[in-house]
């Protein structure tokens, strides 16, 4: 009772203030009386009388959230309040619903340049100190807003500064030590049982394991770029794990954690979360220094894109991202904006920096009548080094060379373009294909063009050498070509491979060799392919593959069926280059195998000149002993059979002899005859003529 | 060689057995009417006419003068093997999944389905005695409260049952007092077939699980272990070699969704000792169900979901192939 008591009262006096006409009418009703009696003693609390709308009672603190402080307000007096009122909740109405605000003024009624405005919720409280803060009203007054909740939060940092105990440094040991493996034996990751199990393998005759642990990652693992860190991912954020005995290096908090990227010199770790929780919504990519643990900086993502959204310069020394009509370069350690502006791009549509130099090479799309545009630039003085006018295009797809010396840009054009009414979309008809292959190490970088009318359904670059192949379609026909780049503008074709199945392409790291694969729904074809006489090692077949990974070296391929692509006959199978199936290693659930990369070679160009020049005297040695090899492994299954075969031969013995002890028995069960051999009974043997069908013959009869 | 193909069962063949000579073949499949064939040509002497749904299992006697089949009607049918007669229906009050004489011939074993609340049961019926036949009544009868029977065999001296279940457990039961004498678990899933060796001194079993195993009979001790990548239906033991021939392949309710190369319908020999795969037979559109050696080890026989009987002869080389020691 009490509670309705307190509400008509309140009812009351909110009228009483500013509806009088209404008083009147409602007091002509005559009302029950409610009240209690003179001698009612209320002995039950508000709380066990209405426990649910009790549960909603408001609290002190509750709203505190949704309110903010307003600095640097006009200060005025009490004739030009009501006009001061409604600018601000002009200004800050566009933020949310404004439940109350309040002025506070000094002895003279002046307001003291500062206001209250309370928001109907949090986030809009937080909207509001994001986009308000800094607001200009005038030349005099530019908001200061914060919320009423961060107040209470400064306030209570303590006078006396603590500073942080330095953590002890921790030697992980050599990081590197799988690179002294004698034989250059590599390792590779593997997952499987759908994810429950992580298995670092070292490729021997037959793999054996390194490390292996259930629920390593809760979705997949990552290599760094030279194979020092085994990156997983968990839902609370990323470990990084290496070492002998792959013990855990660092950790980086990240809730939601989905996709992350190594710089190349293994030194920041950029990890992006789609999950935002509503007061850090800049954090969904956070850049972390991976020897410190340390968050570098942290980014908004406003759509997510193609991942990576940050592309690494070669040396890790730049980043950039690509935002409308812009492309913003950052540099480390600061993470700063280079030279605090972003280079103003109309129209850029894509862009990538070279594997090995400090260049970036990105295309702008036609506008009206100024053409698409392939653009190299340096950084970081932005001077351009090449520009490359392109007409009719549609769409353009940049491939760079690993080691730098190409940049190759598959045009998409068209004859001609139309707009379709609904959907606002071009579309296109008469595309064809032509590759723009730019010859970065010479002077003025020449440009030369090859052009297709088929579909271009794939194309790579040998990594180190001047040959590019790509897979073209000309339905249903599927063929695939090799060209070489000579000197002075020539672009040699080496062959057209004709009616081929495949779908994708692998370069072996070192070149030469290169692995044509009809994965998915081609079922598994493979085809391994010499590019130096464009001769055709192996065509074979592993079926319904789904992935195909060369070992960084260029010696072994892998091929696998993942679990996440197909779900029965999971395995990987371990070729050599040229196509010879080494090992097939069935696994139950099998996902996802990386080889570990390795780190560039430290061998000078001269050094490996010599090696390769007198690779016959150690091929001699290799050969002694990979044979001696193979003699110890043969060795080892023969050993192992005759150990088996002994093994059974005793327990026979043993049954044979009980076998025999009991033919007596089995004589009597069968009525004295001796079943034990086939023949053992010749006198029952009965002739029986059967007819087999030699010749069918069919002779037709004259009528 | 090319094999010899016995066509004439319309519907996926369940179980294929040799006579102990191995003059005749003896087959049922889900259509109602199990056959004989002449293992030497494929000629077919003869059918079994009576039952009225899916045939499960059968056998013949060691003289070749009875045959016993149980089938999904609810009954089990004694034959004369000569003249194709129906003897005796012994009727049950489920699916007969398994049935098989005894060595001597006496006794006959046959196992009932779990359905419509009524248990999995063993019964045991005296072949001499007519009138417990006619009347089915079983002078033994073991009922199975746990994972029904899927497959059974008879010890070497009638003394024991072994029996294989469908949560892949393996037992022996005494057929004299119907205890349940030992009981293992070396397979996690349904246990689709056993048979034994010629001397019966060591048997295989096949499962779903994708594995078929080695055991010492009399006391269910786990000897080898052989692996594929599909359910295995059926294996057998070579008499002459150390060999064991594994049928099997994709699920017969998956087929339809997967090719043949996928199923991997293959018979699949192996090393008995060494464990080891060394040659596989192609030829069946569907799953194996059902594989058995000759007595005399110089072809087998496999049945198929596909309906198809095929009879393989081995080549010389077969005969020739030796383990590199």
């Amino acid at each position: 009772m009490a509670a309705g008591r307190v509400d008509s009262e309140g009812r009351k006096s909110n009228r009483s203030e500013s509806q009088n006409e209404m008083e009147q009418e409602d007091y002509e009703e005559e009302e029950p009386d409610f009240s209690d009696p003179e001698d009612f003693v209320d002995d039950i609390s508000d709380e066990d009388l209405l426990p649910d709308i009790f549960k909603n009672k408001p609290n002190e603190t509750d709203g505190i959230d949704s309110v903010v402080i307003v600095d640097n307000v006009p200060q005025v007096g009490p004739e030009r309040l009501e006009k001061l009122r409604n600018v601000i909740t002009k200004i800050f109405s566009k933020f949310g619903k404004i439940k109350s605000d309040f002025y506070p003024v000094d002895e003279k009624n002046v307001t003291k340049g500062y206001c209250f405005v309370e928001f109907s919720s949090p986030l809009h409280a937080q909207e509001a100190v994001k986009i308000a803060d800094g607001y200009k009203l005038d030349k005099q007054h530019t908001f200061a807003v914060n919320l009423f909740s961060d107040f209470e939060k400064y306030e209570k940092v303590p006078d006396e500064i603590e500073p942080p105990e330095p953590k002890p440094y921790q030697d992980p040991g050599n990081l590197m030590y799988w690179l002294q493996n004698k034989e250059c034996q590599d390792m590779f990751s593997v997952i499987y049982e759908g994810g429950e199990k992580t298995c670092i393998y070292l490729n021997t005759t037959e793999p054996s394991v390194v490390e292996e642990r259930a629920r390593w990652t809760e979705t997949y693992v990552r290599w760094s770029p030279n194979g020092t860190y085994l990156a997983t991912l968990h839902l609370k954020g990323i470990a990084l794990w290496g070492g002998v005995k792959f013990s855990q290096i660092m950790r980086f908090s990240h809730p939601g954690v989905q996709l992350i990227d190594f710089s190349p010199c293994e030194r920041y770790l950029i990890t992006f979360s789609p999950v935002q929780e509503p007061r850090d919504e800049s954090e969904s990519i956070i850049i972390w220094d991976i020897r410190t643990g340390l968050k570098k900086r942290g980014f908004f993502c406003e759509n997510q894109s193609t991942w990576p959204i940050f592309k690494w310069n070669a040396d890790g020394k730049y980043f950039a991202r690509m935002g409308p009509d812009a492309i913003s370069v950052y540099e480390t350690p600061s993470f700063g904006l280079l030279e605090k502006k972003s280079i103003k791009i109309q129209g850029v549509r894509d862009f990538t920096w070279s594997p090995t130099d400090n260049m970036i090479a990105y295309w702008t799309s036609e506008h009206e009548h100024t053409p698409a545009r392939v653009v190299l630039i340096e950084i970081p003085s932005r001077k351009e080094l090449c520009v490359r006018n392109l007409f009719n295009v549609a769409d353009c797809k940049m491939h760079w060379q690993k080691a730098g010396d190409y940049l190759c840009v598959k045009v998409d054009r068209y004859f001609k373009a139309k707009k379709t009414d609904e959907t606002d979309q071009i579309k296109y008809s008469g595309i064809h294909y032509n590759f723009e292959l730019f010859r970065v190490r010479e002077k003025l970088i020449p440009v030369d063009k090859v052009e297709t009318k088929d579909q271009v359904m794939a194309f790579a670059w040998e990594p180190t050498g001047s040959r590019f192949a790509f897979i073209h379609q000309d339905s249903p026909k599927i063929n695939v070509t090799v060209y070489k780049m000579k000197p002075d503008g020539k672009v040699e074709l080496l062959k057209t491979l004709e009616k081929r199945v495949a779908n994708h392409l692998f370069w072996s790291p070192t070149g030469q060799f290169l692995v044509l694969a009809g994965l998915r729904s081609m079922n598994g074809v493979l085809e391994f392919i010499d590019t130096t006489d464009m001769t055709i090692m192996n065509q074979t077949e592993h079926f319904m593959a789904t992935d195909v990974e060369w070992d960084p070296t260029g010696r072994y391929v892998i091929s696998a069926v993942s679990w996440w692509g197909h779900k029965v006959d999971n395995a990987f199978w371990i070729w050599s280059f040229q196509g010879n199936l080494l090992h097939k290693q069935p696994m139950d659930r099998f996902c996802q195998l990386l080889w570990r990369p390795r780190p560039p070679t430290l061998l000078s160009e001269k050094k490996i000149k010599e090696i390769k020049k007198n690779l016959k005297k150690y091929s001699g040695l290799f050969d002694v002993e990979d044979s001696q090899k193979k003699k110890t492994a043969s060795k080892e299954l023969l050993e192992k059979r005759q150990q088996l075969l002994d093994e059974f031969e005793e327990y026979r013995k043993q049954k044979v002899e009980e076998y025999n002890k009991t033919r007596d028995i089995r004589i009597e069960m069968r009525d004295g005859v001796d079943t034990d051999e086939l023949d053992s009974h010749e006198e029952n043997f009965e002739e029986e003529t059967i007819e087999f069908l030699v010749k069918v013959e069919e002779i037709v009869v004259e009528e | 060689m090319k094999p010899i193909l016995l066509q004439g069962h319309e519907r996926s063949i369940t179980q294929v057995r040799y006579n102990r000579e191995g003059d005749l073949i003896f087959s049922c499949a889900k259509d109602n009417t199990p056959n004989i064939w002449y293992s030497i040509n494929g000629e077919r002497l003869g059918s079994f006419n009576g039952h009225n749904g899916a045939v499960w299992c059968m056998d013949v006697n060691w003289d070749s003068t009875k045959v016993l089949t149980g089938s999904a009607d609810n009954t089990c049918k004694l034959w004369d093997c000569e003249t194709g007669k129906n003897l005796v229906t012994i009727d049950t009050r489920t699916g007969v999944r398994t049935c098989s004489f005894s060595f001597s011939g006496r006794v006959l074993a046959l196992s009932t389905d779990k359905t419509m609340g009524l248990p999995c049961e063993i019964q045991f019926y005296d072949v001499l005695d007519p009138q417990q036949l006619r009347a089915s009544k079983p002078f033994l009868s073991i009922p199975i409260e746990g994972s029904k029977v899927t497959t059974a065999l008879w010890g070497p001296f009638e003394e024991y049952m072994i029996t294989g279940h469908e949560n892949g457990e393996m037992c022996q039961y005494d057929t004299k007092t119907g205890e349940l004498v030992l009981s293992i678990k070396e397979h996690n899933k349904q246990i689709n077939d056993i048979q034994g060796s010629k001397d019966l001194t060591m048997i295989v079993s096949a499962s779903k699980d994708t594995t078929a195993k080695l055991f010492d009979t009399s006391t269910l001790d786990h000897l080898k272990t052989y692996k594929t990548e599909r359910p295995v239906n059926s294996a057998a033991i070579s008499p002459i070699k150390d060999h064991v021939v594994l049928g099997g392949g994709q699920e017969a309710m998956e087929v339809t969704t997967t090719s043949t190369r996928i199923g991997k319908f293959d018979a699949r020999f192996f090393s008995l000792v060494f464990e080891e795969e060394f040659a596989r037979v192609k030829g069946h559109f569907g799953p194996i169900n059902t594989v058995v050696f000759h007595p005399d080890g110089r072809s087998y026989a496999s049945g198929g979901e596909d309906g198809f009987i095929r009879v393989h002869n081995f080549d010389q080389s077969y005969f020739e192939h030796n383990f590199e020691l």
